[in-house]
């Protein structure tokens, strides 16, 4: 499984999140966009660690960061790093990150590089 | 456009109210109408974030319109995250500016202490990209925690100057009657002492308790009119004079340079331009400080300071009571309170306080020109006014 960036047809623009009209070129038309995976290495940009975190997370400590990826489109995630560092080089890792009643949610995970 | 001015404000205490959330925007608005002597008004919008999801009521303005027995008058409910007060404000000026409505009354509730601090959060956090943010668990206080780490290695922030903030807004707030916290603090006992840690422990690191907003219910109220009407009432002269509101991306990752809040930039450079005036002409502002982090970056952002030095000017007590630009005299929404539909109508009752010159104890001296910042999202939604005082 892949976190998706999603690619403009027309410019060539990468996304992440998606969006439904081009933020560089404006295009409009559905369906414009290539899927395309996002790259998994990347540096720390910054990080927290979130305490009593929301109700679906069985953690005292929810470890979070931004995520600069090689291709240079950031990502949030989580972080399965005992002494994060900024700048630090990180991979990542498409795990559940979420599990409640509506069912699991996947997303990306950065261990140490 | 016309000229639009505040005739009437109103305010309930910012803290626990254990009543009806149609009462709590209907008080403040009663109170509005006292203090200017008005019975009948034109049109309503309620400011108002969480009615439908921890109240489990929805078109809150039927509720206060018809509490208020000013049926047939039409009725809005204005939803912006924690902007939604100075959005409604907004709406009220273009509908007195365009010349649709004479007197227009703008009340904010919330009442969020009906659930627990963690549900409250959760729902807050609901602001936060679907997908890219809310499934990991990022709520408000997560990203500011993140943006908060970037802004110390980058500009020398540290700990201290983030207290700094919390000390001087409970300060200001013990003066303020409607506050949430009453409550002295000092950096030896947040920050130094052996204790600190446990009064002070973290909630997002870097930021501990003391750097984030309290939850707050409350409500708020002002009443905006024509120079026709505003001429009629005998109160100080308070123009709303400008206006400005920017959008950015909902997920933060995405924002070129992830320390700058281009938002408050925006929405601060049109509030400003509209009304005519420079940073340096502001007497006194209300900023969006549910995080200490955000009173400091937004006081460079509004043009207050240079980029990366507000927190030097925090070190110099400019942003005092009695400093060079007293910022959040209120006491904030740190030290107020931060019921999210009405902080912003709370903001703009303060600098109308302040303008007309009945702020008492927490009075910013000659002050003719208030500002607001009113910050929806982690800055996804960002709206700024300007206050004149005309003699």
């Amino acid at each position: 499984m892949d976190i998706l960036g999603y690619k403009c047809k027309k410019c060539g623009q990468l996304h992440y999140p998606y969006r439904l009209v081009c933020k560089k070129c404006g295009e409009n038309e559905h369906n414009e966009f290539d899927a395309v995976p996002l790259p998994r290495k990347g540096k720390l940009v910054t990080f927290t660690f979130l305490h009593n975190p929301p109700a679906d997370f069985m953690v005292v400590k929810l470890p979070l960061g931004i995520v600069k990826l090689e291709n240079g489109i950031c990502i949030t995630g989580q972080l399965k790093i005992p002494r994060p560092e900024l700048g630090m080089a990180v991979q990542g890792e498409v795990e559940v990150v979420r599990e409640s009643g509506d069912g699991k949610n996947y997303g990306m995970v950065f261990y140490p590089a | 456009m016309r000229e639009v001015y505040v005739i009437g404000i109103g305010i309930t205490s910012f803290s626990r109210l254990d009543y009806p959330l149609s009462e709590i925007a209907a008080y403040p608005a009663m109170m509005a109408m006292k203090d200017c002597g008005i019975r009948k008004i034109d049109h309503l919008y309620v400011s108002n974030m969480g009615a439908g999801r921890i109240n489990g009521q929805t078109g809150l303005a039927n509720a206060v319109i018809d509490t208020l027995s000013q049926t047939p008058a039409g009725a809005e409910l204005i939803e912006n995250g924690p902007a939604s007060g100075a959005s409604a404000i907004k709406e009220g000026f273009m509908a007195v500016g365009s010349g649709m409505h004479d007197v227009v009354m703008i009340t904010g509730a919330e009442r969020m202490r009906e659930v627990n601090n963690l549900e409250a959060t959760d729902f807050i956090a609901t602001l936060t990209h679907p997908i890219a943010e809310y499934i990991y668990g990022v709520t408000l206080p997560s990203l500011a925690g993140m943006f908060t780490r970037m802004y110390m290695e980058k500009y020398g922030v540290t700990d201290r100057h983030l207290a700094m903030v919390a000390v001087k807004n409970h300060d200001n707030a013990l003066l303020n009657p409607f506050a949430h916290l009453h409550q002295k603090i000092t950096i030896e006992g947040i920050l130094d002492s052996p204790e600190a840690m446990t009064n002070n422990p973290y909630v997002s690191e870097p930021l501990r308790f003391f750097d984030c907003c309290p939850v707050s219910d409350g409500g708020a109220c002002v009443i905006l009119a024509s120079k026709e009407v505003a001429e009629k009432i005998k109160r100080p002269k308070i123009r709303l004079a400008g206006v400005g509101q920017a959008t950015d991306t909902l997920a933060v990752h995405e924002r070129e340079n992830p320390t700058d809040l281009l938002a408050v930039r925006r929405a601060a450079e049109q509030a400003m331009k509209m009304a005519g005036i420079k940073p340096s002409d502001v007497s006194v502002a209300e900023l969006h400080d549910a995080f200490t982090i955000l009173e400091i970056v937004e006081s460079e952002e509004v043009g207050f300071f240079k980029k990366g030095e507000g927190h030097k000017a925090l070190e110099r007590g400019d942003t005092k009571l009695t400093g060079r630009i007293p910022i959040n005299p209120s006491g904030g929404l740190k030290g107020k309170g931060h019921p999210v539909g009405a902080t912003g109508i709370g903001q703009a009752y303060e600098i109308v306080t302040q303008l007309r010159g009945e702020a008492k104890k927490r009075q910013v001296k000659d002050a003719k020109i208030g500002f607001t910042c009113n910050f929806g999202g982690f800055g996804n939604n960002v709206v700024c006014l300007t206050f004149v005082r005309e003699d």
